[in-house]
């Protein structure tokens, strides 16, 4: 008998699928670039990029940038997620601040946060500081914003049992209010790093003197570098998937099968 | 142990801020002794909920006050536990935690509030169950340990707010066996507010009846029945069977005002009748 539901691919059948794909779009990469059709300065193939991508490794410039965005990013985005967290639950549970700053908060979001950086290098004078703010400026109204918005979600049953049982105050933010909005509150910790991160990036581009990932795809430009910056390019990309699904991805299927959200 | 309602009543907007007013609860006045299983019944939306989260301390009555030994009731506490018709177990807690989060606000060792919760759940057979996380429970199984959780605080008053009728009618029978063999065992008094005379015909000692929206006290009966009963009894069905006459009229005033003014007209009632016929209770 045909079966009405199936039970789509196996995990093997998946990752093999993917890795199959992957070797096709390099060999089509590879392909394209041999025959020719723009000269190969301009477009270098997957080999030229893997080289230039080791020889970064071997001298030690890749592992510095790394290092040195990294820094920027976990300083910035730990200040935005503890400013975030509280403006959130200032915002969500007293009408007078959502009514004042909450709605000057709402506003600001909407401004692109590398926008911040022009007046952020007068105020701050220092390049590495003005880079700070506008990475914490990236994430923070953010994670405000979807702190409240998980803490107005939390079902109305945990917060009566919450205080039923006697927790009062900081036990209660910290006990109750944090774990029940947790599920969605993680995904707002994601998106904020993203904003965080795509900020970063925009700001290592612009300011020459600020070492870091972005900064190879400066330096790449100026010396005509085609290999350098796809280089460049892929260590970012790597970066971006690697805390996105194996340190997000994994929380939030952590957190939800504890929950019992997911099997 | 005496807990006394003085003139509690209380409105709601019906239509966010500034609209239209409607009144829940008219001026309340009863008194609930120590030791009692008090239950509470009367017509959907008569105010029964809001009665008991005001004893509770969850909302704040427009006049009046509840005292509990002649203090007054001015926020929630562990003093008075509450069950509510869902069993609110906190999913990121085992069953084991979410029993001893009462006890760890208060302060109490860990081997302390360990060994309680333990008590308490044997009480409510899932000592088993210590470790697993809520949503391996089944629904029964959750109301239990909701149950161990209120107890473990040692309240002085339990309230509870439908607490079975979210489950199914075995597994009601069982925990209505299991509550009043509890409740005989801790002589913790009980607040029970519930749609299903026969439900309470059978745990009360004493009944609030209420009136249809907005809530009065209709009048208290005392259940005249020793306990512990047995379900099966014709007594307890002839006196439940009795109260539901007597109560009929505010059912009748429930229908008049919210359903369709044709619904007497037709042979069967199709609309859902605002208290439960007690099949299985
Ligand atoms: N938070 C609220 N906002 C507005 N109206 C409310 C609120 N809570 C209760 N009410 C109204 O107060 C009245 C009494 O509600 P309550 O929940 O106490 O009734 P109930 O007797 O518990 O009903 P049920 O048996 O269906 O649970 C209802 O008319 C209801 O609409
Ligand atoms: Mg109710």
């Amino acid at each position: 008998m045909k079966r009405l539901v199936s039970d789509g691919p196996l995990l093997w059948q998946r990752i093999g699928v993917k890795i199959a794909f992957a070797a096709f779009v390099v060999a089509l990469w590879e392909g394209v670039v041999r025959m020719q059709f723009v000269p190969e300065y301009l477009f270098p193939g997957p080999f030229a990029v893997l080289s230039r991508l080791a020889a970064m490794a071997w001298d030690g410039t890749l592992i510095a940038s790394v290092q040195a965005s990294m820094g920027r990013m976990l300083l910035g985005y730990a200040i935005s997620v503890v400013g975030g967290l509280a403006i959130g639950v200032l915002a969500a549970r007293s009408w007078l601040f959502k009514e004042t700053f909450g709605s000057v908060i709402l506003a600001l979001q909407s401004l692109p946060s590398i926008c911040w950086l022009p007046l952020a290098l007068i105020w701050v004078g220092l390049d590495e500081r003005a880079v700070l703010f506008v990475v914490v400026l990236g994430a923070l109204f953010s994670i405000a914003t979807s702190t409240e918005g998980a803490i107005r979600n939390i079902p109305p049953i945990y917060t009566k049992v919450g205080l039923v049982l006697g927790a009062r105050g900081i036990r209660f933010a910290k006990d109750i209010l944090f774990f029940a909005a947790l599920p969605e509150l993680i995904g707002g910790l994601k998106i904020g790093w993203t904003f965080a991160w795509r900020s970063l990036m925009a700001a290592e581009l612009i300011r020459a003197n600020v070492k870091g990932v972005g900064h190879i795809l400066e330096v790449g430009r100026n010396y005509n570098d085609s290999a350098m910056m796809l280089a460049g390019m892929l260590t970012i990309l790597g970066i971006s998937l690697t805390v996105d699904i194996l340190f997000f991805g994994n929380i939030e299927r952590r957190v939800r099968r504890r929950y019992g959200l997911e099997k | 142990m005496r807990i006394e309602f003085s003139e509690i009543s209380k409105s709601f907007s019906a239509n966010g801020k500034g609209g239209q007013r409607i009144q829940a609860l008219l001026p309340v006045n009863f008194v609930i002794e120590g030791g009692e299983f008090f239950s509470i019944i009367g017509p959907s939306g008569c105010g029964k909920s809001t009665l008991l989260n005001i004893l509770a301390g969850l909302e704040s009555p427009d006049t009046g006050f509840v005292t509990v030994d002649g203090t007054r009731v001015e926020r929630p506490g562990p003093q008075r536990a509450v069950v509510f018709q869902e069993a609110g177990l906190m999913p990121w807690m085992t069953v084991s935690a979410n029993v001893e989060y009462g006890l760890k606000l208060q302060g109490i060792p860990r081997a302390e509030r360990r060994e309680r919760a333990m008590k308490f759940l044997k009480m409510v057979h899932l000592s088993r169950y210590a470790e697993a996380l809520p949503h391996q429970l089944s629904g029964g199984m959750r109301q239990r340990v909701s149950i161990a959780r209120a107890l473990a605080l040692e309240p002085r008053v339990l309230l509870m707010d439908e607490p079975f009728s979210a489950l199914d009618a075995q597994t009601r029978d069982v925990l209505h066996d299991e509550l009043q063999r509890i409740w005989q065992e801790t002589r913790t008094t009980i607040v029970f507010v519930t749609h299903n005379i026969r439900e309470a015909v059978y745990l009360s000692d004493r009944i609030l009846i209420m009136t249809a929206s907005p809530g009065r006290v209709k009048r208290i009966t005392t259940v005249p029945f020793a306990h512990p009963r047995q379900k099966s009894s014709t007594e307890l069905s002839a006196f439940a069977a009795m109260l539901h006459d007597q109560i009929k009229e505010e059912v009748d005033k429930v229908a008049a005002t919210e359903l369709d003014p044709d619904w007497d007209k037709r042979p069967v009632p199709v609309a859902p009748l605002p208290y439960g016929t007690g099949e299985g209770i």
